[in-house]
């Protein structure tokens, strides 16, 4: 489903935020990226929804070679992807409903079939109730839910996650954390980007470890820290 | 048709363009001001040169023929004449008819029973079909066989020529600066516009719109701004056309402005597709830029 072979990323200002990747993910798989903040984590994501290109090495995203895809074609890719950011990126002046429903009209989506899937995808993360009202009546776990819905709604058969519970409490961050699961159980591909340890470790999911722009690790049922005892992760 | 996406389309035209209401009164004005010169400097353009053509289509060339002409020569002129698609009419005038119309012309003048024999040449009186024609067809004719000299008002057909020709540089130059001017203001608009909704369009990206789906909201707001400015030109022009322009008239009596020469339902269309034009390819451009960095 994703694909990366020797992916290289130089930005302009000499930093190099990807060094030499490689990595496979199946359709279906549910992916922790995990590393400290600047390690790549979140560049390796923008590569695979095409907001930044690789200096080097081929991206294939769901069969469409994401490095050389023109700008012309980016549209048609980001159509199969639903990316979730930590700051939610929701139009505040837009209720649930219409900023779940804005992801399907800018892309010319027919009414009836918005009047369908909004009403299923706010099932979905459970909000239902609450989709007429605006993003700033919401807690922050109910607004990350409406950003999941929003980039559930067309369908995506992979969804991106870059610090999804970045500024969530514990509580909220369970919320988010199953309800990812319950979205990957249903077949959807799931990428993670966290550095939350506590949900890496509880879940015991595939975990990919990025250091200054390497995989380091990548390792089914993988903890946050590989290879270090618990006791050491919590003194370090 | 799909009521639903027209409706959300039109609602995401109308928030943009509410949305920053002081600029978007500025380009309007910007537009007005600018279509509003525009379209006085055309009007008064047309009724300029419809004065200047008034006086250029009663220029004739006289063709004065050689005083030792033979009448095969002079048929031969007849048929050159005719075969001229640049010639409408060609009329020969005999030396005893020009003294008469010298006569008739210069009674009460000159006392011309002093004349007791014809000084004049017999000549062709020659029309042609555009007065911007005329030096070229007075120096062809020149070079044939049989004729001599060759006279038209050159002078005067030439300032009045080259006047035309610079109003019409001069209309250039100033239609250029004028969309120009009000091209910056509204994609000056069009810029703030954007960046006001600088999080709808990451959005909007972000879930695979296509550019031009990102940029429509933006092209219309800038048609909207242009159209609008250029009504409000219209309105401005017909009023000075009703108010203004019969005391001009007044206060230049010497001069023969004709309006009804200005062709205005053309003059309206003009101005309102330089305003729609102007609008939309300066947000184009604007919105463009945004895309790509």
């Amino acid at each position: 489903m994703i694909s990366l072979r020797g992916v290289s990323l130089l930005y302009p200002n000499g930093v190099r935020a990807l060094d030499d990747v490689s990595l496979e993910i199946a359709k279906g798989e549910f992916v922790f990226l995990v590393g400290h903040s600047g390690t790549g984590k979140s560049s390796l994501l923008r590569l695979l929804y095409r907001e930044t290109r690789p200096t080097a090495g081929d991206i294939t995203v769901d069969g469409i070679r994401v490095d050389h895809l023109t700008s012309m074609r980016v549209p048609a890719l980001r159509r199969h992807l639903g990316v979730v950011f930590q700051d939610f990126k929701l139009l505040p002046d837009k209720t649930v409903w219409e900023n779940v429903a804005f992801a399907m009209q800018v892309t010319g989506a027919p009414t009836k079939d918005i009047m369908r899937q909004v009403p299923r995808a706010l099932d979905l993360v459970g909000l239902s109730h609450r989709s007429r009202m605006y993003p700033d009546e919401l807690s922050g776990g109910e607004q990350q839910r409406t950003a999941i819905a929003r980039a559930l709604v067309n369908n995506p058969k992979i969804l991106l996650c870059d610090e999804p519970t970045g500024n969530l409490d514990p509580a909220n961050t369970t919320e988010i954390v199953d309800l990812l699961l319950r979205i990957n159980l249903k077949g959807t591909t799931v990428v993670v980007a966290t550095h939350n340890q506590a949900v890496v470790d509880r879940m015991r999911r595939r975990v990919v470890r990025l250091d200054n722009g390497k995989i380091t690790t990548d390792k089914e049922r993988g903890y946050y820290y590989l290879g270090l005892g618990q006791s050491q992760v919590l003194s370090g | 048709m799909d009521w639903g996406r027209v409706k959300f389309f039109l609602g995401e035209v109308g928030r943009s363009f509410t949305r920053n209401t002081v600029m978007q009164i500025t380009a309007i004005g910007t537009v007005a001001v600018m279509v509003t010169l525009l379209g006085a400097f055309l009007f008064i353009r047309t009724t300029l040169a419809d004065l200047g053509n008034g006086v250029l289509e009663q220029i004739e060339i006289s063709a004065y023929l050689d005083p030792n002409v033979t009448p095969q020569q002079v048929a031969a002129l007849r048929a050159a004449f005719k075969a001229d698609p640049r010639i409408t009419s060609a009329e020969f005038i005999p030396k005893s008819e020009g003294l008469k119309e010298l006569r008739e012309r210069m009674r009460g003048v000159v006392d011309t029973s002093l004349l007791t024999q014809n000084p004049l040449p017999d000549k062709f009186r020659i029309r042609v079909r555009a007065p911007e024609l005329v030096p070229a067809v007075a120096a062809d004719l020149h070079r044939l066989n049989g004729i001599g000299n060759v006279v038209y008002g050159q002078a005067l057909v030439e300032r009045l020529l080259r006047l035309g020709i610079v109003l019409r540089r001069i209309g250039m130059v100033l239609i250029g600066v004028f969309l120009i001017v009000a091209g910056i203001i509204i994609s000056n608009t069009t810029r703030l516009a954007v960046y006001a909704r600088r999080r709808e369009i990451a959005i909007m990206q972000l879930v695979g719109a296509t550019n031009l789906y990102v940029r429509m909201p933006f092209i219309c707001e800038g048609l909207i701004d242009g159209l609008i400015g250029a009504i409000a030109a219209i309105i401005v022009l017909g009023v000075a056309r009703v108010t203004v322009w019969p005391r001009m008239l007044e206060a230049l009596p010497f001069v023969q402005f004709n309006a009804a020469v200005v062709d205005l339902p053309s003059l309206v269309l003009q101005l309102l597709l330089v305003g729609g034009i102007v609008g939309v390819l300066a947000a184009w451009i604007s919105v463009g830029r945004y895309l790509q960095t």
